[in-house]
């Protein structure tokens, strides 16, 4: 079958890179527009502070400054930053807790009020003139002390500080039973930290009236239609009369799902009437960004003897931080997926989802299931222990497969592959030879882990998921795709191209993708939720398909043949029977245009999905990691991937989307640290203190591709966006267990937190 | 602070520029010529995005003064490929697919230049040391460091245009 594909599956080089190797390509920041204004906003000092008295007047006299935004100057309306809840069809989790600019702040580095000037360093300097004198308030960081009675409320509205309660939608059996009947029964409580996406690019944004009132938005944003509806809602401008242009994105990973930079820059481009631009700083990208969310998830999971799960629940507070943005979604998906992972007859899910005085938390890839699975693939490792069982048996005996339930019920799953992706990790990794023979003691231990996952590709059906692509082709053969997709660094218009490409019988190149401008393209839910290459596949190959109709039906009169006798691959159009006889596919796209016998009809295919079916792809992760018990040191030594593709549409860009995936997850597991002092401040703000992973951090990596073709996918293709993070952090922390003996219950691993439950092991006590 | 005529060569041209004395060459490059591949990272040493070379060896524009280099040779992204054709170190990043977003692309590809300019066959490890201080979220660095393995080898057999 594979041989029979002519584009689909080459590893072709993308459209985007030539510009990208060669300095051409243009992000928001690098975008000037003639009397631009430069944005800077002042930031407050406090976690949270009412601000009492704001004095602007010196600041709006210094020369060059065209104006000062407060408060006062901002919408006097609700809204949320973050994009999801637009789309999620049952609406119980809708909430609209910020302004544009708030009084009170609710976080340290939250914008008080911004200024436009002439350029950088007269906004800078507007932003000392800003006299602000603030009450502080009391304040709260931690979710567990957020909930306590007293403690220091956030929002008025939030008894204890809890936004809201959720409870799991797909309970099953009686947990509480489930437990009494089990004979082993593993208890952990876990803690994840808020991870910064960290893009190279820093959140920015250009935005611009024009004489009619309407205004255009350039912003790395991964969802530009739902951005456009968020802004429009906050600034009560109706979508129309916004034009929102994603450009290239110089890193998404979801931080692009929710606004960032956007509404204060077109605050002040409404009030100066000036093309505005505000650039955030890293230290702004990392102190008023959103986060990953931190969990505390109380797991439990009880087991029989011989290994089959009976019981599983779990108990989560999620710390929103300081406003609600997509929580409750994430923390939906993250029940989701660590109830439905495995085969379990008796589950149970309650989240409280609370407010603390921390940057906001939001979408971040994975998007609540790496948070999930930290904890949850660490309890199975606890069990397997306890029952004597090789934690990879007890998956392969438990987890969920082709023609069950997904994680969504009403879905079953299509196909399933973990197994096979298990034992070729395991293979890849040397499991059992090494876990046979691997060194326990001395000073620095070797051990190995594993963690196995799964991932949607898109959000139906809690979601709407929905998109449109529309292809015509010029009379020289080339053609023109317009489809939702974002290039955010993925590669997505090269799979788009590829798909449609394959689709139509012509070559990728000739194909040219427009994408990210709500003013040229369709409805698209937007590059998030690994949903791209799914669902915008699904809509480009049907658009291509239509074209091919029109293509082969146009080359059937030219050639007195019938369109069922034709083909078309690579640009040409040919007989079946007799691959040579037939005419390029540029001659019969000129016959369309240039026609002159009155049959003129431009070829053209266009296809509006809306998605009615979602198939997850699945993976296994093995990490090999050497545990230095002086330092306390994790140096990860081999990670071995398996990732159930369905097909890779092209491998050299699903390879290159893994190991990113490796070492984003590597980082959270045992570098990356959001580290916020006692009065609420961020200290790592900068790339010194939180340390994404460098190139000195590589593993040994094999990233291993198992592809069976799907029928629910464009050409069989499953999603690969997010899972490959989702397990980085459980098998390496099943891999330090391997070594040591000791359980790692908070995110990051770092040496402080290795030592300390090596000193607590020695000391006698029970690591768990 | 008063501004100051600056002689400026950059990618083999020569421009005049009346600059405050404080202003970055990142800026200098970025507002005042346009040549916006240079790219702001984290505006204090830490990411690498905005690297340049300067007579030839790895500077980051972010954190010198654009007086500080004056009549010094300067390449920025922009000047690599030659009458077209693309320097080989830019042709392997784009073959082996180590360009994602492409954000720290330019920084990347001109610290892997001054490291095969210095040491036309580094090993993988000196690879990976070299370019420590070039930070990448998207690819996990494992094509980065095929394609400039693969570049040296084209380099070493003759494939550069002696830029």
């Amino acid at each position: 079958m594979a041989s029979e594909l002519a584009v689909v599956g080459k590893r072709l080089t993308r459209p985007d890179v030539a510009a990208k190797a060669t300095g051409s390509a243009l992000y928001t920041t690098d975008m000037t527009l003639p009397g631009m204004l430069t944005a800077a906003v002042l930031r407050s000092p406090h976690a949270h502070a009412r601000i009492v008295k704001i004095d602007t007047s010196r600041a709006a006299k210094l020369p060059g400054v065209m104006a000062v935004l407060t408060t006062r100057d901002v919408p006097d309306k609700l809204f949320n930053m973050g994009t999801s809840e637009l789309l999620i069809i049952k609406k119980e989790h809708l909430i609209a807790d910020q302004h544009v600019l708030n009084n009170p702040v609710r976080y340290a580095g939250e914008a008080v009020a911004a200024v436009a000037a002439v350029d950088e360093a007269t906004a800078q300097a507007a932003l000392e003139l800003i006299e602000v004198e603030y009450e502080v308030l009391p304040a709260v960081f931690d979710p567990l002390e957020a909930i306590k009675p007293g403690a220091p409320r956030v929002h008025d509205f939030a008894g204890n500080n809890i936004a809201q309660h959720l409870s799991h939608p797909y309970v099953s059996g009686d947990v509480e039973k489930g437990f009494r009947e089990s004979d082993a029964v593993i208890e952990g409580t876990f803690t994840t930290s808020k991870q910064k996406t960290a893009p190279l690019e820093p959140a920015s944004c250009v935005a611009s009236f024009d004489a009619n009132g309407r205004v255009t938005v350039w912003s790395p944003a991964q969802r530009p239609f739902l951005a456009r509806r968020r802004l429009g809602e906050a600034f009560d401008i109706p979508e129309g009369k916004i034009r929102w242009i994603t450009p290239l994105i110089g890193g998404g990973f979801g931080n692009g799902a929710s606004l960032r930079a956007e509404p204060i820059c077109v605050a002040l481009a409404q009030k100066t009437r000036r093309p505005v631009k505000l650039e955030y700083s890293r230290e702004e990208q990392f102190v008023a960004t959103e986060t990953r969310t931190r969990f505390v998830q109380m797991v439990k999971l009880g087991v029989k003897k011989d290994g089959t799960m009976i019981a599983l629940q779990t108990r989560v507070i999620a710390d929103a931080g300081a406003y609600f943005s997509a929580t409750g979604s994430i923390t939906g998906v993250n029940m989701a997926y660590l109830l439905g992972l495995y085969r379990v007859p008796n589950t149970a899910g309650q989240a409280d989802i609370v407010y603390t005085n921390t940057t906001p938390s939001g979408a971040v890839r994975g998007y609540g299931n790496p948070e999930g699975m930290f904890a949850l693939e660490q309890v199975v490792d606890m069990a397997a222990e306890k029952i004597g069982m090789d934690p990879m048996e007890l998956r392969l005996k438990n987890h969920r497969t082709t023609g069950e339930p997904s994680r969504s019920p009403s879905i079953t799953i299509e196909s399933c592959r973990l197994a096979e992706c298990m034992q070729l990790g395991a293979e890849k990794i040397g499991w059992k030879e090494k876990r046979a023979t691997r060194n326990k003691a001395g000073i620095k231990r070797r051990g190995l882990g594993m963690a196995v996952t799964t991932h949607n590709a898109g959000s139906f059906p809690r979601m709407l998921d929905y998109t449109n692509a529309t292809i015509k082709l010029n009379e020289d053969g080339s053609a023109n795709l317009t489809a939702g997709c974002c290039e955010l660094g993925q590669g997505i218009t090269g799979v788009v191209s590829q798909i449609a490409a394959e689709a139509l019988g012509m070559h990728a190149q000739d194909i040219v993708v427009y994408a990210g401008d709500t003013d040229v393209n369709e409805f698209d839910a937007g590059c998030v939720g690994s949903r791209a290459t799914y669902n915008i596949g699904n809509a480009v190959v049907r658009a291509a398909s239509e074209a091919k109709q029109k293509l082969l039906e146009r080359a059937a009169k030219m050639l007195e043949a019938e369109p069922g006798e034709l083909e078309a691959r690579e640009g040409r159009v040919f007989f079946k029977v007799a691959p040579d006889k037939g005419i390029t596919i540029a001659e019969v796209a000129k016959d369309a245009i240039y026609n002159f016998k009155g049959d003129a009809g431009q070829i053209s295919g266009h296809c509006s999905w809306e998605a009615k079916w979602n198939t997850p792809a699945f993976e296994a992760v093995f990490a090999e990691v050497e545990v230095d018990t002086e330092t306390g040191e994790v140096r990860v030594i081999k990670v071995a991937q398996a990732h159930d593709i369905g097909r890779a549409i092209n491998p050299l860009t699903v390879e290159g989307q893994l190991e990113g995936s490796i070492m984003q997850g590597m980082g959270w597991a045992l570098t990356e640290d959001f580290a916020v002092n006692s009065k609420g401040i961020l200290e790592s703000d900068n790339f010194t203190s939180y340390k994404i992973p460098s190139s000195m951090d590589i593993p040994e990596t094999e990233v291993l591709l198992v592809e069976y073709p799907i029928e629910s996918g464009p050409f069989g293709a499953k999603s690969v966006g997010e899972c490959g993070v989702n397990a980085i952090a459980p098998a390496i922390a099943n891999a330090i267990s391997d070594a040591t003996g000791i359980r790692l219950f908070e995110l990051p691993m770092n040496p402080e937190r290795v030592l300390h439950a090596l000193h607590r092991k020695e000391a006698g006590g029970l690591s768990y | 602070m008063s501004k100051q005529i600056v002689r400026l060569s950059v990618n083999g041209s020569n421009h005049e520029l009346l600059l405050e004395p404080q202003m970055t060459l990142l800026q200098a490059l970025r507002d005042e010529l346009g040549l916006t591949g240079t790219k702001y990272g984290c505006g204090v040493c830490e990411c690498g995005a905005c690297t340049v070379l300067v007579d030839g060896k790895p500077v980051l524009a972010c954190s010198i003064l654009a007086i500080s280099v004056r009549d010094k040779d300067i390449l920025t992204i922009e000047g690599l490929a030659g009458n077209g054709n693309l320097h080989p170190i830019q042709q392997a990043f784009i073959d082996y697919g180590a360009i994602q977003c492409g954000f720290c692309t330019p920084g990347m590809i001109l610290s892997s230049k001054a490291l095969l300019d210095e040491n036309p066959r580094p090993s993988r490890q000196e690879v990976k040391e070299w370019l420590a201080g070039n930070l990448c979220r998207c690819t996990g660095y494992v094509k980065i460091i095929e394609a400039v393995m693969a570049a040296s080898e084209t380099m070493v057999k003759g494939g550069s245009h002696g830029k």
